[in-house]
């Protein structure tokens, strides 16, 4: 009796070990995957998202009467703009400086609008230039006070409403982005585009 | 045991929590694909291109246009990129770098008066913003830019030098200084004549405004300053004898050697 239960302390102990041994030798696995795919894993806030914002806001952009009625009364010349504060005012870590490098990508390659580098960007290129003054040859340095200055200045800002119970959870996001004429600090366009997330936590079994 | 049962099933049924049901609406699950936006993109290249490139012709004519048979000092003012007295329509897109989708346009008999076409996209010139330009037989007869301290008319080419443009700016300073004097902003004021005296440094009426006012704001060191400033200013003018002025401010200039006397006892 007792040698069968030895036997069976055993047969359990090297089942567990195996099983240790099998899980400790299981291999990471890395796929690459097609940015664009969809991959919502905790519900947060995602690269999929950003996508999203960012193909609207291009979209409504580049379809706003802004830019054509800048460039009617100014002989065919593109906007310039410049980027400002982008606010999260959620509780979550959010990037915002994806969907914004996107929009700038979709201005400036589109042509339709002139973006002006702002910010510690602007601050780097400063100091290069102000370099230049001193070692670059006098034929090949970049003029100092000769930087165009923008038109228009890009603002916006995410926020957030979360409601949630139990293993349910609803999410809205609301992503207003705003082009301000930094003259009048009129609002020649708005854009925005918006999230709901509905979330819900399925009971982990085996 | 029936009854029981539907009981049951009726109590189970009010305790249930209502589900959220997404559909019909698109829901993207794991694996859908997020759409780029480079189609986008690119068909705005396409229109904005378009739009550039028949602009870009539209100005080319006209500057060479405008540049034909004009006058040596339009010339110049329109490769300086500045409206100036005299110049046809086309040199006035050609000064202002614009094409006729930028004005509004309204004709009558010889005359026409060009407005922005859009109120927030005034055309500008070198200098300031365009805001209306009075075109007769088919010159410019006067022009007025929107500046921020006001409506600035140019009707001779006096108006257009940058000594009546400083003259005009300062008077607008004074008004507005004045202004804030009635609505009781003495700061304000005091800033505004302030700006006004580097605009029109030979305007003895400025340097009398800012004396009073910082004489009333218990300044004196400063208010004896400005009186004493004023007078010799009123002295220059009678030598010079410039119009009537000295008669003009004769209440003003007992008032000033008044309060210097009582400034210095102090």
């Amino acid at each position: 009796m007792e040698t069968s239960s030895l036997a069976r302390l055993s047969a359990r102990a090297a089942l567990v070990a195996l099983m240790a041994v099998g899980a400790a030798c299981q291999p990471k696995q890395v796929n690459r995957i097609d940015p664009a795919a969809v991959t919502d894993l905790s519900g947060r806030w995602n690269d999929t998202d950003s996508r999203l914002v960012a193909n609207e806001l291009i979209k409504q952009s580049l379809d706003g009467a802004w830019v054509k009625r800048y460039s009617d009364a100014h002989g065919g010349a593109a906007p310039t703009v410049v980027v400002g504060d982008f606010a999260n005012k959620t509780y979550e870590h959010i990037a915002v400086g994806t969907f914004v490098n996107d929009l700038e990508r979709a201005f400036t390659n589109s042509g339709a609008v002139e973006v002006m580098v702002s910010g510690a960007a602007r601050d780097a290129v400063r100091d290069e230039r102000a370099d230049q003054q001193t070692n670059a040859n006098a034929g090949t340095r970049s003029r100092m006070a000769n930087e165009t200055g923008a038109r228009y200045m890009l603002q916006g800002e995410i926020q957030a409403i979360e409601d949630s119970e139990g293993k349910e959870k609803v999410v809205f996001y609301q992503i207003d982005a705003t082009m301000v004429d930094m003259e009048s600090n009129a609002k020649v366009w708005i854009g925005q585009h918006k999230i709901k997330k509905y979330i819900l936590r399925k009971r982990v079994g085996l | 045991m029936t009854r029981a049962a539907a009981v049951g099933v009726l109590a189970l049924a009010a305790c249930t929590q209502r589900k959220i049901n997404p559909e019909p609406v698109t829901i993207m699950r794991n694996g859908d694909r997020v759409a780029d936006s480079d189609a986008k993109i690119a068909e705005a290249r396409d229109r904005v291109a378009g739009q550039q490139a028949s602009t870009q012709f539209s100005r080319d004519s006209i500057m060479a246009a405008a540049m034909t048979g004009c006058t040596p000092d339009v010339c110049a003012a329109v490769t300086r990129g500045e409206v100036t007295l005299g110049m046809n329509e086309a040199q006035l897109m050609a000064a202002t770098r614009t094409t006729p989708a930028a004005w509004s346009v309204r004709r009558s008999g010889d005359a026409a008066v060009y407005t922005s076409a859009l109120q927030d996209q005034s055309p500008r010139d070198a200098v300031a913003a365009v805001a209306l330009v009075q075109v007769e037989d088919g010159r410019i007869a006067s022009y007025a830019y929107n500046e921020p301290s006001g409506m600035r008319i140019v009707q001779k080419s006096g108006d257009a030098s940058a000594t009546a443009r400083a003259t005009a700016t300062g008077n607008a300073l004074v008004q507005q200084g004045d202004e804030a004097v009635a609505a009781g902003n003495a700061n304000l004021a005091l800033t505004r004549y302030d700006q006004a005296s580097v605009l029109l440094p030979n305007d003895a009426t400025v340097q009398y405004k800012i004396a009073t006012l910082l004489d009333q704001q218990l300044r004196p060191i400063e208010a004896l300053m400005r009186y004493k400033r004023f007078l010799h200013q009123m002295e220059l003018e009678r030598i010079n004898a410039v119009g009537d002025a000295y008669a003009k401010q004769a209440e003003a200039i007992a008032h000033a050697k008044e309060r210097i006397i009582v400034l210095e006892k102090h």
